[in-house]
């Protein structure tokens, strides 16, 4: 994993839902638009969000609830049809039209909901290790109660890597350790509602919807979603491919940056 | 005060290295025991508690807990059912008392009413009724419920439950959560409205609610008493003075599991592996990601758990915890009726409790010993705390009427304490 300069990230925040909602959006770049949906622990800017950023203009909205100045935001929005139309609300706000939609883990189940109900939305779709079917051959595992010391291991294929240090290493700082962990919890509570106890809201019947060029991309070891979903949505999406990568978990644009990138890349062209 | 027999229906035959490999609830696999020591465990519950019944104790009051090793217990109503029939048929003048349907966990909030009428009617109007917002555990992972809705089912099905409970005409009910064109339960309580307790683990907030609609408020020291009881209580009764509601001890209730022997050596004698049992095996077997699911605290709660984790107690060591530090720690009270009555009264005069709420049987306590405890509590420990708010100008207005209770509370603003939906509150 190679460091590299973190753009400047500015937030934008808007007002949707009859002004009901109020979204931070993290904004950074220039270029075509770019959104992204983050994963259950929430919005963590990482290598990837920076590279898109030397393309494109990246918008990533921190999930309602999610953001530290209103965490009762997650208790506004409670079905997934809301969530998808205020998801759409946001994107209409932000002024941006058919951007590439990225989405990761809850946030790919997130992505191929609103590519799913407004087909003409995203230019291109990129789900990576996305959560949305349940096959009882390969249980899903929901995060959100997992044990603390099981965590890395299932974010992770491997928990030792530089990538999950620099996520899962608590701060020195007391206060700001006590703060990212607070976070962390709460946005899995925000987000559990549309995955707990299982993340299967319907999704596998509106996935035809679906006519974006759409890459799935997983890693082998996913410890959280069997890589065996992958074929799932290819097989559900018209056109869609998958680019799987070895030795690889739930995060595999952290853990297997290169792989990831350059799949992402040649789709995106 | 009023002193209740509390007893949870453990399975009382685990192997001495149970928690080494289990824990007690979600997964612990029902392989692990005997069908008739099953059998065994629930009649020796329940004949516990009649024989606190024919001991005198004011109330029976018992907890839900599904898919539980250490409460086989996933509807107290069943039990209390039972119970209320028996003690009908004794004549012996008990609270019925669940503490009670989780109404967080509940996805039929309109059963949950009707259950607790029934025991209304059969008890002929002995019953307390208990509402806990659920363990994370059981509402989240047992009913399946997303955490974060835990709170807001608890206070939508509150309403309907006592909307259900009072309303003269059918009415409809057109919830975020649940939908019922036509809500006319039969049969509706005996009492005007049975008392309502709400269980809480310190959050000011669960506090605060009872304290404004008048309800009773319960607050279990299974992490030790010692440890917690001060910051519990100072913290209810700072909430009641800024409500402005008096601070009548009636209105608190706590639970605290208790053994009573001749000695104090002998009650650590017969009582100190049984302990250890209770705890190890149960709450101490109950990993914190089940207790503490993501978004079933409020963000407020969780800030707090994690800046200063006191409220939790003496529940982080008691995986391991010997009946030495259970005792030290408070999760125990245990020695000669002297030794007990002293530290029990200590307690309730210290915290303004007026409802106690006793622990006698508890894990692989054999059934003859906890016979023994609650013979020996009934004659020698609880007469000495009976009169202890006697004489003061409280009335206990959160226990049935027929069992001396003084009716319902005036409510904050000096409303009449029948008029118990939030818009009656809040108008």
């Amino acid at each position: 994993m190679t460091t590299e300069a973190v753009p400047a990230v500015s937030t934008r925040t808007v007002s949707v839902w009859d002004g009901r909602l109020t979204v931070n959006v993290r904004v950074a770049g220039t270029g075509a638009p770019l959104v992204f949906l983050h994963s259950p622990i929430g919005l963590v800017w990482d290598q990837l969000l920076s590279r898109f950023a030397d393309h494109y203009t990246v918008y990533a909205p921190e999930f309602p609830g999610t953001s530290v100045d209103d965490p009762y935001m997650g208790h506004v929005i409670d079905t997934v049809p809301d969530l998808v139309l205020a998801y759409q609300e946001v994107i209409e706000a932000l002024g941006v039209r058919t951007p590439v939609l990225v989405g990761h883990s809850f946030g790919g189940m997130l992505a191929a909901e609103l590519a799913a109900a407004f087909p003409s939305l995203p230019a291109k779709v990129v789900l990576l290790a996305p959560l949305g079917l349940w096959s009882d051959a390969a249980p899903v595992t929901n995060l959100a109660a997992a044990a603390a010391d099981q965590v890395p291991g299932l974010l992770f294929h491997d928990p030792t890597c530089a990538a999950a240090q620099m996520l899962l290493t608590p701060p020195d700082d007391p206060a700001a350790a006590v703060a990212g962990a607070v976070a962390m919890v709460w946005a899995l509570g925000c987000t559990g509602k549309f995955i707990w106890p299982l993340p299967d809201r319907g999704l596998r019947g509106r996935l035809h919807r679906i006519i974006a060029p759409t890459l799935v991309v997983w890693g082998r070891q996913d410890a959280i979603a069997p890589v065996s979903y992958a074929d799932e949505f290819t097989s559900a999406i018209g056109g869609a491919r998958a680019a799987v990568i070895d030795d690889c978990g739930h995060l595999p644009q952290m853990e297997c940056f290169d792989q990831a990138e350059q799949s992402i890349s040649d789709f995106l062209g | 005060m009023k002193i209740t027999l509390f007893e949870q229906a453990a399975y009382r035959y685990f192997a001495d290295d149970f928690e080494q490999h289990h824990e007690s609830v979600c997964t612990v696999p029902y392989s692990l025991v005997d069908r008739a020591r099953v059998y065994d465990s629930m009649r020796d519950f329940l004949d516990e508690l009649m024989a606190g019944a024919r001991a005198g104790f004011d109330g029976l009051t018992v907890t839900e807990h599904g898919q539980s090793s250490y409460d086989l217990m996933p509807n107290p109503d069943v039990v209390a059912g039972a119970l209320a029939y028996a003690t009908e048929q004794e004549n012996l003048p008990t609270a019925i008392y669940p503490m009670g349907r989780s109404l967080g966990k509940s996805r039929e909030p309109v059963r949950v009413a009707e259950e607790y009428a029934m025991l209304d009617v059969i008890s002929g109007g002995r019953l307390v009724a208990g509402f806990p917002v659920g363990l994370g555990y059981d509402a989240g992972i047992n009913n399946g419920v997303p955490p974060l809705e835990i709170r807001p089912r608890f206070d939508e099905n509150l309403e309907l439950v006592l909307r259900a409970w009072h309303d003269r005409d059918p009415f409809a009910w057109n919830g975020r959560f649940h939908q019922y064109p036509i809500v006319n339960i039969w049969p509706r309580p005996q009492q005007d409205q049975p008392p309502v307790w709400i269980t809480g683990i310190g959050n000011p907030n669960t506090m605060r609610m009872t304290l404004k609609r008048g309800f009773g408020f319960n607050y279990f020291g299974f992490a030790g008493a010692k440890l917690t009881g001060k910051r519990i209580f100072d913290r209810f009764w700072d909430q009641a003075d800024q409500v402005g509601v008096p601070r009548n001890p009636y209105r608190l209730g706590f639970l605290q599991t208790v053994a009573v022997a001749d000695t104090d050596a002998e009650a650590e004698r017969i009582y100190g592996k049984h302990i250890e049992y209770t705890f190890r095996k149960g709450l101490g077997a109950i990993p914190q990601e089940r207790l503490a699911v993501p978004g079933g605290i409020d963000i407020r709660g969780v800030r707090a758990l994690l800046t200063d984790p006191a409220d939790f107690g003496f529940y982080y060591q008691m995986r391991t915890g010997t009946f030495a530090q259970l005792a030290e720690a408070g999760v125990v009270v245990a020695g000669s009726a002297a030794t007990v009555r002293e530290q029990l009264i200590e307690y309730c005069r210290q915290y303004g409790i007026g409802n106690l709420h006793v622990m006698l049987g508890f894990g692989s306590l054999p059934k003859e010993l906890a016979l023994r405890n609650i013979e020996l509590f009934a004659d020698e420990v609880a007469p000495h705390l009976r009169d202890l708010w006697q004489g003061t100008e409280f009335e206990h207005h959160w226990w049935p009427e027929r069992l001396g209770g003084a009716g319902p509370a005036a409510l904050p603003g000096g409303q009449n304490g029948h008029v118990t939906t939030k818009e009656a509150v809040l108008s």
